[in-house]
């Protein structure tokens, strides 16, 4: 069972506008350039309260809230926060796939930070928000993609929605099937006119007669409405770093840890086959048993050809640690950092300075 | 505009100026072919705006005039033309008749005023040489060239005329390929041109087997030259070449002599397992002996080992195998030198017996 988090920032270009121009707080605000074919890019969640919407005719919005303040998009900005927000999700999991620059999909089934639970990390990284952007942002919590989803627009704004595994039955039964990302009123007007309105409807249903009503589609209804979502979180950050490591069940001396480092270091060296970049940087991690971290590195001046020299180079690092002889150890962690495209790394020489 | 020939004096001419037309062009007249027919015979001209090949051939039943007409298009039929038919070619117009037996095309044209052609070439420079000497300095070089390199002057070869000499040099950023002539007449001053990759293989083309001699035209942003009944015409890159003489090492005094034959096949062998991106080869020196070891990611590894004369004690120095293998093939000879002085250094190849053609390679970081 993974662990899901979907992420996203309420109403986010209006409210960085408002964030960053006190006289717009409060107020109806569009995000929309001038123009006859603009589109609202956001609305504030007082325009919205007048029917403006994402993607609405700018021309439309400015009908049904004429007192709306419009304000051109500006990106740069926009982007940045994205940057911000995406640090603090990539501080709790590698695994991040973002939608766009206000929403992200984060898979915490093995996070990196410490916090307990999926819950815990969501209500922790909307903090982080808050604190680093003056932002709110709504999480939703769920076994999959698709439910995290739907549980993130249950509370907005500045909400936290949680559907327990143990849950998604009683929570899908009444779910108007309308609120399937992805079904908009076409799809739900097909449904209806089938008496299909919400997902305990579906789930009357077999997989065949979906299939023969909805295609390829139909397979997909008959998954969600069971509260089943394959589609894997999908990080597309280029890998910066692979390791493995390992706690052990008594803490060990730092001669100790030769046999678990020859047995992480494959691990990391098969991981690193698997990509076309280049990890430059071998580094070993240790913990202490008073929870002391440290880690050690190299980098080679060539690029590493084997496990074994992996192996050699983390043994190595061991004598770069100077704690006392008698310091205990409770985790060791060997990983390739500095990942570069093997263009990058060019071990060819140059005839001509560039 | 009319001309009849057989088809085997039609093909060799458009055989040799089809290769220059693009099959993409921005300029719908660039895919044509210029006809010309003149007093004495009829002459071709394709053109990139880059390079310009005419070609001429004497033909009977001469109506004179010019019309352009579809290149690949005239090509292929006359191409699929029986052997040793009589073909006609004759305007009508706006289009084109061939008649060859009882076979009857008709092509649309473009008319022939559309067509740019590179007429005066303004002549700075005249260079005449054997054509075996110009084909081997090329072929010996070219190889080395860049291939849409953004540093745009070395994607094509240097002529570098000096000191009773003409120098041919080519690089693309990690090895470099010289090859020089002497020349018999005066030259009146040093210069220097670059003529495009495109130009180099068009023209490398157009050699052929014999002992008659070809005349080098160097133009103020041309290069002309006529051979038998083409001429072939070609911009220069405009642009300065890098100091190629100062990547020639000096200090590389560590010498191995090695048999040429050995020493590529060898290397064929080893890079068999050599990586397949950055095709890695370690060159191990020790008295008397070349080593050549090759690893690839899966780990498995390839030795070879080959008397050589040295007295290096001990030198190790990864390369392409790829730049090492055409080093070899375009040097010749039987016995060659090896020239290095460190792992980081750039290593010199030539003959034992002489310094006409020379390669310089950078190593590889293993």
């Amino acid at each position: 069972m993974r662990k899901i988090i979907h992420i996203d920032m309420d109403a986010f270009y209006a409210s960085v506008e408002q964030r960053d121009d006190p006289s717009l707080r409060g107020k109806p605000v569009v995000v929309a350039w001038r123009g006859q074919r603009s589109v609202v890019c956001a609305a504030s969640y007082e325009a919205r309260v007048y029917g403006v919407r994402s993607a609405m005719p700018a021309l439309r919005a400015e009908r049904l809230c004429p007192d709306a303040i419009f304000v051109p998009p500006d990106f740069t900005r926009y982007r940045a926060v994205s940057r911000q927000i995406r640090e603090i999700f990539l501080g709790h999991t590698d695994l991040v796939e973002p939608l766009s620059l206000d929403e992200a999909y984060l898979d915490v089934t093995t996070p990196r930070s410490d916090l307990g639970s999926a819950t815990a990390i969501a209500r922790r990284i909307r903090e982080q928000i808050r604190e680093t952007t003056a932002l709110t942002a709504s999480a939703g919590v769920a076994p999959n993609k698709f439910l995290a989803k739907i549980a993130s627009d249950w509370n907005k704004p500045d909400g936290l929605f949680v559907i327990k595994p143990e849950a998604v039955e009683a929570f899908l039964t009444p779910l108007p099937v309308g609120r399937i990302p992805g079904v908009g009123k076409v799809m739900d007007g097909k449904l209806a006119a089938l008496g299909l309105r919400t997902m305990g409807d579906l789930r009357g249903w077999t997989v065949e007669a979906l299939e023969q009503a909805f295609g390829r589609y139909g397979r997909r209804l008959h998954e969600l409405a069971r509260g089943i979502d394959l589609h894997r979180v999908m990080p597309d950050r280029p890998v910066q770093s692979i390791s493995a490591e390992d706690t052990f069940a008594t803490d060990l001396a730092l001669e100790a840890l030769e046999a678990p480092i020859r047995e992480l270091a494959p691990k990391v060296w098969a991981a690193t086959r698997k990509t076309d970049r280049i990890g430059r940087t071998v580094v070993l991690k240790l913990k202490t048993n008073d929870f002391r971290i440290l880690t050690r590195s190299f980098t080679p001046g060539h690029v590493l050809r084997s496990e074994e020299e992996l192996v050699d180079i983390a043994l190595a690092l061991r004598e770069r640690v100077t704690l006392p002889a008698s310091t205990r150890y409770r985790l060791v962690g060997v990983g390739m950092a500095n990942f570069r495209e093997a263009d990058e790394v060019a071990p060819q020489g140059a005839l001509f300075d560039a | 505009m009319r001309f009849s020939l057989n088809r085997e004096a039609l093909l060799k001419p458009l055989q040799q100026v089809v290769g220059v037309v693009e099959r993409r062009q921005t300029l719908p007249v660039l895919s044509n072919l210029l006809v010309h027919v003149g007093p004495d015979g009829v002459s071709f001209t394709g053109t990139d705006l880059e390079v310009e090949m005419v070609a001429r051939t004497a033909a009977e039943d001469l109506v004179e005039g010019e019309v352009t007409i579809p290149a690949r298009k005239l090509f292929d039929i006359c191409r699929a033309l029986p052997d040793g038919v009589r073909v006609k070619i004759e305007q009508n117009g706006e289009r084109v008749a061939v008649n060859a037996g009882r076979s009857r095309f008709t092509l649309a044209t473009l008319p022939a005023s559309e067509f740019p052609t590179i007429d005066n070439i303004e002549l700075v420079e005249r260079v005449t040489l054997p054509e075996a000497t110009l084909k081997d300095l090329m072929s010996r070089t070219a190889f080395a060239m860049a291939n849409q390199d953004v540093r745009y002057y070395l994607n094509g070869l240097l002529l570098d005329l000096r000191d009773q000499a003409l120098r041919c040099v080519a690089t693309d950023g990690h090895r470099l390929a010289l090859a020089e002539t002497k020349l018999e007449a005066e030259i009146s001053a040093r210069r220097q041109i670059i003529i495009p990759r495109k130009g180099v293989l068009e023209l490398q083309g157009l050699f052929e087997a014999g002992d008659g001699t070809v005349d080098l035209e160097f133009g103020r942003n041309h290069l002309r030259l006529r051979r038998g009944g083409v001429t072939f015409t070609s911009k220069l890159i405009d642009g300065r070449f890098p100091d190629y003489e100062a990547v020639i090492p000096i200090g590389a005094d560590k010498d191995v002599r090695v048999s040429r034959e050995e020493l590529r096949s060898a290397l064929q062998r080893a890079a068999i397992l050599s990586n397949e991106k950055y095709r890695g080869v370690k060159l191990e020196v020790s008295p008397n002996k070349l080593r050549i070891v090759a690893h690839n990611p899966e780990q498995e590894e390839a030795v070879e080992e080959l008397e050589a004369r040295t007295g290096v004690a001990e030198l190790s120095v990864g390369f392409n195998v790829n730049y090492l293998m055409d080093a070899l093939a375009a040097l010749g000879g039987e016995e060659i030198l090896l020239s290095l002085r460190d792992a980081q250094s750039s290593c010199l190849l030539r003959k034992v017996d002489s310094d006409d053609t020379r390669h310089v390679i950078m190593p590889l970081r293993l």
